[in-house]
């Protein structure tokens, strides 16, 4: 791998510094490709904190454009943003913020269709989309393709996160096997969504680095009401006609 | 006539008949989310083991909705 610039020493000095990353780490994250599954509330925190952290390759997608109400909590977006493509009010901020990092956006919906090629050579995925619907394809690409998927999810004054790594964990179908009904427009207060998605980000990371520690099979519940964070223990499931493999075999 | 237990549900005391299933609950105290996250005794129960799983005296049931706003 190709030497740090001297630029990038001071940029990133106070990560290097870190035993868990120094300079073999930084380039691993400078290396890395991740790809980030909406730019909303959750997204907009984790696009920001993997682009500074120096993720080489960036590749988000979202359907949606920038609406007022999305500004309490979706803070990569600013007030003149508003009717403009999520993905290139995105793109303009995280250019601004690190312009070495290779950044893909993509303003399409993720369908069945085109999923695989959106995730494309990611070597991990980051959760930050509305829907329990848009979980079940990341959730079958990260089976498929054999990479993370970080699950992250708020509703109120609450949020959830889970790493599934696939031949390990449990994955998202072993929990959550049934079709959703839909809700729109999820209440939420901004630094729920910060609090969830900088969790995700950290386990993002993490699995750049190598690092263990990680949120498997652990299903981390953070209730901001009384600010508790406590942990569901999950395991795969048996049952899971997703990463059970020969139940897949057999549909 | 059936025998009634005592369980705490989602930290609240209630009684419910004996051997009552995970199902039940759900139905009875209208747990409406097709994807609630159940917990029993501290373990997860995968949603296909709820009409199988049956409380006993002094449980405790943990009834999650799962969060998927982003």
């Amino acid at each position: 791998m190709t030497n740090l610039s001297s630029e990038e020493y001071v940029r990133y000095n106070r990560q290097i510094i870190l035993p868990e990353v120094g300079e073999e780490g930084q380039k691993k994250i400078r290396n890395a490709r991740v790809f980030i599954a909406g730019v909303g509330g959750l997204g907009s925190v984790s696009a920001y904190y993997m682009a500074a952290a120096g993720v080489g390759y960036i590749s988000i997608a979202d359907r949606d454009r920038v609406n007022a109400d999305n500004l309490n909590r979706q803070i990569l977006h600013h007030s003149q943003d508003i009717g403009k493509p999520k993905t290139a009010s995105a793109l303009e901020k995280l250019r601004q913020l690190n312009p070495h990092c290779h950044i893909r956006a993509v303003q399409e919906d993720m369908r069945e269709e085109n999923i695989m090629e959106l995730v494309g050579d990611s070597q991990l995925i980051l959760d930050a989309t509305d829907n329990a619907e848009t979980r079940r394809l990341l959730n079958r690409a990260s089976v498929s393709k054999h990479i993370p998927f970080v699950y992250g999810g708020i509703n109120g004054l609450n949020g959830m996160v889970t790493t599934f790594i696939p031949g390990e964990t449990a994955c998202f179908e072993c929990l959550f096997p049934h079709k959703a009904v839909e809700k729109t427009s999820v209440a939420v207060l901004g630094p729920v969504a910060g609090l969830t998605a900088s969790v995700q980000s950290m386990e993002a990371l993490k699995l750049i680095l190598g690092m263990g520690g990680l949120l498997k099979n652990r299903l981390l519940y953070i209730q901001c009401s009384d600010m508790t964070f406590r942990e569901i223990n999950i395991r795969k499931n048996p049952d899971c006609n997703v990463c059970n493999t020969e139940r897949r075999g057999m549909i | 006539m059936s025998k009634y237990v005592d369980v705490i549900i989602n930290g609240f005391k209630e009684k419910v008949p004996e051997k009552a299933s995970i199902s039940f609950l759900i139905t009875h105290f209208k747990e409406g989310d097709t994807d609630l996250i159940v917990e029993h005794n501290g373990q997860f129960v995968y949603p296909q083991k709820y009409a199988g799983a049956a409380v006993s005296e002094g449980d405790r049931i943990e009834f999650i909705n799962p969060n998927f706003g982003g």
